[in-house]
């Protein structure tokens, strides 16, 4: 047990080491990523950004353990993917919202409690406080029709946070969200993180945005996906996308892509 | 726009107003049915076409001598019987085909042979296996029913969205939770208007089963009063069945469907 402990420490909460995925087979087989090696340390906060089609889904959908990789392996809080058993801590935010559209707002975050087996009453109370989490307890009863693009997306959120994951991922996660509500997101996201000392690994093809939430940004080249650069993001916060500093970092970020 | 959007979502989905005009126009065209078959009825002799009045006093006896209440009653608890066989195995059977996909390419060539396989002649089978008795008229509302059943709730198997099982997959959802939480509900709107056209053919058909293989029910009563003559009866019975569809869907499965498909557009429905 010691052992595995210390090389929790070394691999930090998501390793993903000489990863390569092709779909398809034969000769008609398209190499979507090759060879991705990445450590993410525990409670950091990592963007993955790059052109559209490089292989980002892909990437989280390997570490999620929905797509396996052929060649290279996954590492979980210092267990090996094939071995992890605690998947319900980790949260994977699509990046559809994936409403069920017969659920109300509430039953839609209830969803990801459904799996084990929590009493209702609990699942409800934990729903109703995500959903506050992201401004939505007025729209408890609302059927997914009946709301906009961005707050479908603030549910889907609620629905990732309310697993309470140490772990979470996020597919451009933000992107259907006016500026206003993304900033606020930004915010009480990176407020939660601390609180609940999670490791957030998010996908978005807006340079500010990495800029702002991330720690450390993942830059990604095409055809096939692999890591161009990766790039520490040290300016301190709370970071302002409007500020120079910012804007100059999301600049530099940006030539590279 | 939230507030908008909330008053939306709180105010009643139809309009009142509305309603009771469709309610007026209904009305409307029973009256003018009524007005144009009692015109007719007066230069045609009453065992051709008997008038309102007739019917009505024939309607009434059939009534007072309980005999209405009771065939009314067997043919209905015939016609169920069969229906909830037909779903009891039609539903499991429609969900393992869709999800598999070799079961479902090996059988999918009996569907349509049995959905034009004619009523009378499942009723003759029936006859000859079950003689006069209930099974009878069962037999036959389960052959016709099952298969629109089997086929309507394949279908909907088939709009499964591979994203929602994705999405409990991520979750480690055991299967049968995924079969609960996300088939059952794709597959609920597709059963349910299979149901509907099971149920209703049903009612048809048990008619033409009771006629051929029973000494009780509604379509007993039918050829008994036509072998005597007794248009009026005849006609009695015939009221007494649409009046009973009608209740049954605009009572029972219309608010029924509203309330369980609530989460549809208001542009679908
Ligand atoms: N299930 C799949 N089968 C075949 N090709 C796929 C599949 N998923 C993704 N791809 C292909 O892999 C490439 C990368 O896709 P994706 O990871 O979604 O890119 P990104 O998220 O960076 O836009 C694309 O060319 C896409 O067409
Ligand atoms: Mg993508």
């Amino acid at each position: 047990m010691n052992s595995a402990a210390a090389v929790a420490t070394d691999t930090g909460a998501i390793t993903v080491r000489g990863v390569s995925k092709w779909f398809g087979s034969g000769d008609g087989a398209l190499q979507v990523l090759d060879n991705i090696s990445l450590t993410i340390p525990s409670q950091s906060v990592v963007a993955i950004i790059g052109s559209s089609g490089c292989g980002k889904s892909t990437l989280l959908n390997i570490i999620s353990g929905l797509v396996t990789p052929e060649r290279g392996d996954v590492i979980l809080n210092g267990v090996p993917a094939r071995e992890f058993s605690d998947w319900r801590s980790i949260s994977y935010m699509f990046q559809e919202d994936r409403l069920l559209p017969w659920r109300t707002a509430l039953r839609n975050v209830e969803f990801s409690l459904e799996a084990g087996s929590m009493l209702r009453s609990e699942r409800e109370t934990r729903a109703r406080e995500a959903l506050k989490l992201v401004g939505l307890e007025s729209f408890a009863d609302a059927f997914p029709y009946q709301l906009s693009g961005g707050m479908r997306s603030r549910v889907a959120l609620a629905r990732s946070l309310v697993q309470e994951p140490c772990i979470l991922l996020m597919d451009e996660p933000f992107s259907r969200l006016d500026a206003l509500t993304r900033a606020q997101m930004h915010e009480e996201l990176l407020r939660i993180q601390q609180l609940k000392k999670m490791t957030i690994v998010f996908v978005t093809h807006d340079v500010e945005e990495a800029v702002v939430l991330a720690d450390n940004v993942v830059v990604m080249a095409p055809r096939p996906g692999r890591i161009r650069e990766q790039v520490a993001i040290t300016l301190p916060r709370p970071r302002d996308a409007t500020e120079p500093v910012t804007a100059q970092q999301a600049h530099h970020l940006k030539s590279l892509i | 726009m939230p507030e908008v959007l909330e008053s939306r979502i709180h105010a009643p989905t139809a309009a009142r107003g509305l309603r009771y005009g469709v309610v007026l126009q209904r009305l409307g065209l029973v009256a003018f049915i009524v007005i144009v078959w009692w015109l007719l009825a007066l230069r045609v002799p009453h065992y051709v076409l008997p008038g309102p009045a007739r019917v009505w006093e024939a309607l009434t006896l059939i009534s007072d001598s309980g005999t209405l209440w009771q065939d009314l009653g067997i043919t209905l608890g015939r016609v169920a019987t069969g229906f909830v066989l037909a779903t009891l195995i039609g539903l499991p059977l429609g969900i393992i085909f869709g999800a598999s996909r070799r079961l479902g390419e090996f059988f999918e060539p009996i569907i349509p042979v049995m959905n034009t396989v004619s009523s009378a002649i499942w009723a003759t089978f029936a006859i000859i296996w079950f003689g006069v008795s209930n099974a009878t008229t069962v037999f036959v509302v389960f052959m016709t029913a099952m298969p629109l059943i089997i086929t309507n709730v394949w279908q909907g198997t088939r709009t499964v969205n591979a994203d929602f099982i994705e999405l409990a997959h991520v979750l480690r959802m055991p299967a049968w939770k995924v079969m609960w939480k996300i088939y059952l509900p794709t597959i609920l709107p597709y059963f349910f208007s299979g149901a509907r056209l099971a149920f209703g053919f049903g009612w048809r058909v048990s008619l033409v089963a009771e006629t051929l293989g029973s000494s009780s029910g509604v379509g007993y009563r039918l050829r008994q009063a036509a072998d005597l003559i007794q248009t009026d009866q005849v006609f009695a019975w015939t009221l007494t069945l649409v009046v009973m569809m009608a209740i049954l869907e605009m009572g029972i499965l219309r608010p029924l469907e509203n309330y369980l498909f609530r989460w549809k557009k208001e542009a679908e429905q």
